[in-house]
């Protein structure tokens, strides 16, 4: 199945202002009354909890009302359709997008992606041994600068049953475990991409069903740590980071937020291909960060010149 | 001096919360609730995680019916009255209360010490 990641995760919140203004701050762009996007197209819709229209809510009070999975083209979509129709209803929508559920109650749709094609540098470093990626007098950083989020990156779905929620990925779906936390939950990657993990699950109690957190990748650890630094900066609270995972390699920052999960920046995931042996690890502070940082207020080194008596 | 006056009732509206820092820690480690007369206190600690406080930005404790305190990582909601969380994560377990003294000019006050049991 040539599923490309998550083109967008549909929220119906508690808090619609709140969540918004968080959305802007985040960095996303405002499409319309409820589209937030980041620079490819890929986003967050951002609804009322009240809104009928939407599928229900989990009884679990999760405010994620459905995950659309962006796949490269019409026959991905018919093909989905065929496989799961065999156990399950699934509704074409007007769209001509497929909506259906999954084995733990959370709802997916699946549409030709909306994902567009970026032509962007990455964030660029200049190392000895190693040819400049900045050329003589072009600066890497500067206060004005504004973080743009890239691209949708990964959800992270606490669930009852991660060997089940993984077998129905996999097998269902044709998602691939890249890494995994015993006893705890699969990293995975859709077929139609080489990102370590768009998909991450957290065994839980039944009632803790929902989202633990969801992120966009930036362009790299300057770009999370700027992003980051801005949103302190206008009053919203770290919940963890910034640092760097291990599993995936990329560099986080993850916020609290109105729409009951954490939000997360992240930036340069390892690429893995069929190649790639999964591997196990415990769970725990060891495994799950190489480093992790605090932040602290602003400071500068210095003070007042040495008195004349001295 | 262990009693702290965390300012008047008045300052904090009807169906709002407030945080403090009366440690002077740079974060707030409790915060109060008002609902009708009555104000209600606890730990800025949720039970799902030992060291997570709760709200998404300071002072916002509250869901935007200001029925429930909510934790702002995985929007597990407390009862106001009783600290209960009654949904999601920490479902069963509760927020840890800290005795307010409202005098009869509407001060509240809390003993520092208590605070300081909180924090082992
Ligand atoms: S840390 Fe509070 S709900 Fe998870």
């Amino acid at each position: 199945m040539n599923i490309i990641g998550p083109d967008k995760l549909i929220f119906a919140v508690d808090d619609v202002t709140a969540c918004k203004q968080f959305a802007l701050d985040y960095g996303l762009t405002q499409l319309d009354d409820v589209n937030f996007v980041a620079l490819d197209g890929t986003g967050i819709e951002i609804h009322s909890k009240d809104n009928a229209s939407l599928p229900e809510a989990l009884s679990t009070g999760s405010m994620l009302r459905k995950t659309l999975y962006g796949v490269a083209d019409n026959a991905t979509v018919d093909a989905i359709k065929a496989e799961l129709s065999k156990d399950r209803e699934v509704k074409t929508l007007d769209d001509g997008s497929i909506e259906t559920m999954d084995d733990m109650g959370f709802v997916l749709g699946f549409q030709v992606t909306i994902r567009q094609a970026l032509d962007l540098p990455a964030e660029t470093i200049n190392a000895p041994g190693a040819p400049p990626q900045r050329g003589v007098n072009e600066t890497g950083v500067s206060k004005e600068f504004v973080a743009k989020p890239r691209s949708l990156s990964h959800v992270v779905y606490f669930v009852p049953d991660a060997v089940k929620a993984e077998a129905f990925f996999a097998e269902r779906l044709g998602f691939v475990t890249t890494d995994r936390f015993k006893h705890m939950g699969p990293f995975m990657r859709p077929a139609g991409t080489n990102d370590h993990h768009t998909l991450f699950f957290l065994n839980t109690p039944p009632h803790m069903q929902g989202v633990e957190h969801f992120t966009f990748h930036m362009s790299g650890p300057t770009e999370v740590a700027q992003a980051g630094n801005a949103l302190v900066e206008k009053g919203y609270q770290s919940f963890w980071g910034p640092g760097r995972h291990i599993f995936g390699s990329n560099w986080f920052w993850y916020f609290k937020s109105p729409f009951g999960c954490n939000v997360e920046y992240d930036a340069d995931m390892d690429l893995h291909d069929d190649q790639w042996v999964a591997r196990e690890a415990m769970p725990g502070a060891d495994n799950s960060q190489v480093f992790l940082l605090h932040y602290e207020e602003k400071w500068a080194p210095g003070g007042p010149p040495p008195s004349k008596a001295s | 001096m262990s009693r702290v006056r965390l300012g008047n009732i008045v300052d904090i509206a009807d169906g709002q919360a407030r945080g403090f820092d009366p440690g002077c820690t740079g974060q707030d480690s409790l915060f109060v609730v008002r609902k009708g007369g009555m104000v209600y206190a606890y730990s800025d600690v949720c039970p799902h995680y030992g060291s997570t406080s709760l709200p998404w930005k300071r002072h916002q404790y509250l869901d935007a019916a200001c029925k429930y305190i909510v934790c702002a990582a995985h929007g597990a909601l407390f009862d106001i009255e009783n600290g209960l969380c009654i949904q999601g994560a920490c479902e069963g377990q509760s927020l840890a209360k800290i005795e307010v003294e409202v005098n009869a000019c509407n001060d509240m006050w809390v003993d520092l010490r208590i605070i300081e049991e909180f924090k082992s």
